[in-house]
């Protein structure tokens, strides 16, 4: 174990994120120009003349470059497939570089380093792909002591021992020596090894099989969201397109003439003020539920679970009255004085479900950590934010995210309170009703399926990168929860 | 510093109002910088003891002097001591440097001062190496002097330890027992050390109490216990193996065994419990014969199984003296070796 | 070089230490003042905070949550049995005209689209979410047991896997809808494309638009919302059965228990409490859907230019929650105590026979 290549490896591996970031920057910010760029049809009349979006030709100029609309597209795929793949390579080796021990280090890690070049490669980021060589070279180095250049003379014969091992014929077992029972041993144990693989098989094949009809929605809406208009109302779809036929288009259509950019800004406001509300409330109320001792503190306890049993459906008659012109006055009253977020906000800043799942995981935390901590003079609030808070992080975080995800996916209290202020009242949607009550429709009245799929498509990758971010978390979080919603 | 109880008192009501006496009129002066063992099988009310002179639990009755202050109803912030618990209860999201400096955030230190105070207290304790690790990166011997060296880093007035070398494997104990000592010598702090092991606190205490259901048995220093017990319930509780005791009857100032006299002794005629440890029986020429039911071989000891008024009895003696096959067998114990007990209170009767 | 990184390093390093020393000397501030207004208090007999009892410190704490709850949950329930018994309720004038102890009740149980099947839907409220919750919640618990015990039993590729079936659970219901309704177009729709390649006659199957007949429509939301479901129960299927002691498998394969038989007598017993849960969980959760219908058919609930409608019994309260009728709101409530007898009545029958059948 030679401690010094072990750490230049590491360095050359911070160096070269430093040009992965870079690379990363200029795929993001040439997409950002270049989707600026993206020609819109002109507004008539205060709204945008959808029909023609298909039948444009528009031409860009970019760098002393002239590029039609076939080329720009190209362009506008390549850099997002390049930040696809080059985003995840740059996260997943810092997460690497952090965690990974001298011991960890084998041959594998130096081949991964050398597919990851040719990704590097690929991306044309130049410099990054020569610095994962090197490191390549380096960690060969470390574990099988060889230099590049007897690295490179190694490598012929071991490819021909590998092809030596294949190709040499298995010894023809010869059963004539032996007794009956040895035999039947053999037997059944090649039976094992038969039914070991054919139950291995179906197993896989069952997965695939649910695993293709998991994918194929997703697969569907991105495919629909860059066909243009008359691609996504052929009679016979196509299954695929090529990178020049992606109309990023049709998102810019989306966010801007659609509004859905103003929906997304009102949703992750919405999304923002309640989980941090909930956090806050479910934290102090779960506290005073496992820690504090005071009289009546079971019964209020049932009390709370046994209302988790009434539907929310029961809540909203009353909260709509609640909220509008005889209750706070929040919603329906006349134009100008509705106060929408914070009748979406305020209803939601507590969830009693929270409270239970804060309140089993704070009462996991032994007592003694409280008397330790009372001793050393520590107050119940301190305790509750120096201590038991980071020590139940992942189930605030969990509760977070579950809190973010019924945000994004709240549907029929927005509706009901924007649905009593019109014109006004539309500029509140939050993107679940956007994307039921927008008119995603031509002037003669057909349905543009390729923008309404744009739009589901555009609302469903946030959760995506959220989700991907924090795979881990999220699934071991909610496989423990036990609770949606 | 000296500590007092007086009187101290613990009930317990539960939800049905059924009361529990845990700590019963507890009246025990600690003397400045002894380290004293709070000994009784587990239930006896000794870590409520504990959590009361920390602070923990409220006394139903009773008071708690620390010097000459009554801090009986002082909060346990306020008290200066230090707590060591079973568990060490070590903050599992904060690093040893962290673990330690954390009482100090809340006292009046300056930071400079405060790291300088964790740098010594975790040399003192011989964890120096290890601030930057997560208590879950310790072991077990070395999440306790953590705990120990967070305890002591406030400089507390007392020191307490509940039960701290339960979760600790046998060899580790050892170790661990004698660097309290150590680390309690070198402070000068006044310790009180809760335990149920008896080798333990005999070991390490200047000075034990031997509670039971929450009454004082005794309170005297280890040795003077072990060879004069209060009752036949300290008797019992102390040494490996344990106390024999069987019934015998005195009389006319001799204590009968097997329908013989066995020994002289000045108490009045009648029943009593009588207490011989085993340890305390010579093999001799002369003496006591008896038959011998059993026989263990244990290294430098022979432990021998006898029958006393139909009473398993056992003796250690020296394995010199004893020869293989061997069927019968003198033996021998000083008069001021056998305790012989009150039936009906337990007090021992010929003795102090 | 190498000086300047040095040189960098230590300067953060100071300049982390001061601000360290920066907050540790507030806090110190802090404490000191406390310390005096502590030592104040006590002197003239004031410290009421020690004498709190434990209700009083307890309540600074609920409070938020309380106040909220209070407002929005707890008068709600109170208030839902007022309007069940106003006649007439309008909540923009907020007067009403008389009292009834049953007529709302009445009004639901009597109305044409709620239990009886109307004349000219041919469904009703209550029989279209009975189908539903009766047909996806067995369905989605059993695929979901399987494909969590085949992923259990897999090495290679778990992990992938697993991040594909958790998938629908991180999208919105109403765009994955948008979709689901796309896919299931009678033209140009991917299902009846494939269905085409294995030689079914699509010309003119529709699914969800015009034509669809009442099944059809109704498999489409059904296999929507199984779907959608799935990712939930196999990440805490899978959980609990990844916590199962490896014990009782090692004894099991040593005793020559066949796999099968593994599956029904260790696995599914072991987990029952889980599979209980989410049982009782799914079983409410499929009585208010609501979301998905709207996503793939519109608030109607219906494909247009049908005579049937698959209206749940949510989307039937939410329809008379609009303010302008009066009474419609007490209507609503009567729907919504209706739907909350239902599910109490499930959960009490559910707990009985979890006595009985679940282990432990």
């Amino acid at each position: 174990m030679d401690k010094k290549l072990f750490k230049k490896s590491n360095k050359i591996e911070k160096i070269t994120f430093i040009f992965d970031f870079i690379a990363i920057a200029i795929y993001i910010s040439l997409f950002l120009i270049l989707f600026g760029m993206l020609e819109l049809p002109e507004i008539v009349d205060g709204s945008m003349n959808l029909d023609i979006l298909q039948f444009m030709e528009p031409t860009y100029y970019f760098l002393n470059a002239t590029l039609d609309k076939l080329e720009m597209n190209t362009i506008i795929s390549l850099v997002i497939l390049f930040t696809l793949v080059s985003l995840p390579l740059l996260l997943i080796n810092i997460k690497k570089v952090r965690t990974r021990t001298i011991y960890e280090i084998d041959s594998y890690t130096a081949s991964s380093k050398f597919v990851q070049a040719v990704i590097n490669l690929l991306s044309l980021n130049v410099v990054s792909a020569g610095l994962r060589i090197y490191n390549m070279f380096v960690l060969v180095k470390f574990v099988k002591g060889y230099s590049a250049k007897e690295f490179f003379k190694s490598i012929f014969p071991a490819v021909k021992a590998y092809f030596k091992k294949i190709f040499k014929k298995k010894k023809v077992e010869d059963l004539g020596d032996l007794d009956e029972y040895s035999v039947s041993i053999k037997q059944s144990i090649r039976r094992q090894n038969t039914s070991f693989i054919i139950r291995i098989l179906f197993t896989y094949l069952f997965l695939i099989t649910v695993a293709i009809v998991i994918i194929v929605p997703f697969y569907w809406m991105v495919l629909t969201s860059l066909k243009d208009f008359s691609g996504a109302t052929l009679a016979n779809p196509k299954l695929y397109i090529s990178i020049s036929q992606m109309n990023w288009v049709n998102y810019k259509v989306v966010l801007t003439a659609l509004e859905f950019g103003l929906y997304i800004k009102n949703t992750v406001i919405v999304a923002l003020f309640s989980t941090g509300g909930t956090i806050i409330t479910t934290v102090l109320a779960a506290y005073a539920f496992a820690r504090i001792e005071f009289k009546g503190r079971e019964v209020l306890f049932s009390i709370l679970i046994m209302t988790m049993m009434i539907p929310g459906e029961l809540y909203i008659i009353t909260n709509f009255i609640t909220v509008s012109k005889n209750g706070f006055g929040w919603v329906g009253m006349a134009t100008g004085e509705n106060n929408y977020f914070i009748a979406m906000i305020i209803p939601f800043v507590t969830s009693i479900s929270y409270i239970f799942f804060l309140r089993q995981s704070f009462k996991q935390i032994p007592e003694s950590l409280y008397k330790a901590a009372r001793v050393d003079g520590c107050s119940d609030f301190k305790f509750l934010t120096r201590v038991m808070v980071p020590i139940a992080s992942p189930t605030i975080f969990t509760i977070t995210i579950l809190n973010v995800f019924s945000s994004w996916n709240a549907y029929i209290w927005p509706r009901i309170i924007t649905g009593v202020g019109g014109q006004e009242g539309q500029k509140y949607w939050l993107i679940s009703n956007a994307l039921r009550d927008t008119a995603f429709v031509q002037d003669n009245g057909r349905v543009m399926y390729n923008l309404q799929i744009a739009a589901s498509a555009l609302v469903t990758v946030p959760l995506l990168v959220v989700f991907f971010l924090f795979r881990k978390y999220i699934m071991n979080g909610i496989g423990r929860s036990g609770t949606k919603g | 510093m000296e500590l007092r109880l007086e009187n101290l008192t613990k009930i317990f009501t539960n939800k049905t109002g059924a009361e529990t006496t845990a700590v019963s009129e507890l009246d025990i002066v600690i003397e400045s910088g002894t380290l004293v063992g709070l000994l009784g099988p587990s239930g006896c009310g000794k870590s409520t003891t504990l959590f009361m002179i920390a602070g923990l639990e409220k006394p139903t009755g009773g008071k708690i002097f620390f010097g000459d202050d009554d801090v009986t109803k002082l909060a346990p912030e306020k008290r200066g001591i230090g707590l060591v618990f079973q568990n060490y209860a070590l903050y599992p999201h904060m690093t040893v440097y962290n673990n330690i400096l954390f009482p100090l955030e809340n006292l009046d230190v300056p930071r400079t001062e405060a790291i300088q105070r964790v740098k010594e207290m975790a040399n003192l304790v011989g964890i120096g190496e290890l601030l930057d690790r997560k208590p879950s990166q310790l072991s077990g011997g070395q999440q306790q002097r953590v705990a120990i060296a967070r305890a002591l880093v406030k400089k507390p007035r007392v020191l307490l330890l509940d039960e701290p070398l339960s979760n600790l494997d046998a060899r580790l104990r050892l170790q661990m027992r004698e660097e309290i000592k150590r680390i309690q010598r070198e402070t000068g702090i006044t310790t009180i050390f809760v335990t149920h092991d008896q080798e333990e606190a005999m070991s390490i205490s200047d000075k034990m109490v031997v509670l039971d259901f929450g009454i004082e048995q005794q309170y005297a220093s280890p040795q003077s216990m072990y060879n004069n017990p209060d009752n036949i319930f300290v008797a019992k509780f102390l040494g490996n193996p344990p106390i024999n005791t069987f019934e015998a009857e005195v009389k006319k100032g001799h204590l009968m065994i097997n329908e013989h006299k066995f020994m002289k002794f000045d108490v009045p005629d009648g029943l009593y419990d009588v207490g011989m440890r085993p340890e305390n029986f010579r093999a001799t020429e002369e003496g006591f014969k008896i038959a011998i039911k059993d026989i263990f071989h244990i290294g430098r000891d022979t432990m021998i199984h006898f029958d006393f008024n139909g009473s398993n009895i056992r003796a250690l003696v020296d394995s010199d003296n004893i020869e293989k096959g061997q069927k019968f067998v003198h033996l021998t114990i000083k008069s001021e070796r056998v305790y012989i007990f009150d039936k009906k209170t337990g007090e021992v009767v010929n003795h102090g | 070089m190498a000086d300047f990184i040095k040189n960098t390093k230590k300067f953060f390093a100071k300049v982390k230490q001061s601000i360290k020393n920066f907050f540790w000397n507030i806090r110190r501030i802090l404490n000191n003042g406390k310390r005096r207004i502590g030592k104040f208090l006590d002197k003239h007999n004031l410290n009421f905070a020690s004498k709190f009892p434990g209700w009083a410190k307890a309540l600074v704490y609920l409070s938020p949550a309380l106040i909220v709850l209070s407002i929005f949950t707890f008068w709600p329930i109170i208030n839902s049995f007022a309007l069940v018994v106003y006649e007439n309720y309008n909540m923009t004038s907020n007067t009403i005209t008389g009292y009834t102890l049953f007529g709302n009740f009445i009004t639901v149980i009597t109305d044409e689209s709620f239990i009886v099947p109307a004349s000219h839907t041919g469904s009703s409220a209550v029989i279209n979410t009975l189908i539903i919750v009766f047909i996806s919640v067995p369905i989605s618990v059993l695929l979901a047991l399987f494909i969590s015990a085949a992923l259990n039993s897999i090495k290679p590729l778990k992990s992938f896997f697993q991040t594909i079936f958790f998938l629908p659970y991180v999208t919105n219901t109403i765009a994955i809808g948008l979709v689901f309704a796309y896919m299931f177009k009678t033209d140009g729709g991917l299902i009846n494309q494939l269905l085409s390649f294995v030689g079914v006659d699509t010309a003119g199957l529709s699914w969800v638009e015009s034509g669809a007949v009442y099944w059809r429509s109704m498999f489409v939301l059904i296999f929507y919302s199984i779907w959608a479901s799935l990712a939930f129960k196999i990440m805490v299927f899978l959980t609990s059965i990844q916590g199962i002691d490896k014990q009782y498998y090692q004894a099991a394969a040593i005793d020559a228990t066949p796999k099968g038989r593994i599956f029904t007598k260790i696995t599914v017993p072991l987990i029952s409490p889980m599979i209980f849960y989410i049982l009782v969980t799914s079983v409410i959760g499929a009585f208010k859907i609501y979301n998905s219908i709207v996503a793939l058919f519109g608030v109607t609930g219906a494909p247009s230019g049908v005579d049937y409608n698959l209206q749940s019994i949510v989307m039937y309260i939410y329809q008379f929650i609009d303010g302008s009728n009066a009474g419609s709101l007490s209507v609503a409530a009567a729907g919504s105590l209706i739907l909350f007898a239902i599910i109490l009545v499930l959960t009490l029958v559910q707990m009985q026979v979890s006595k009985k059948r679940v282990h432990y």
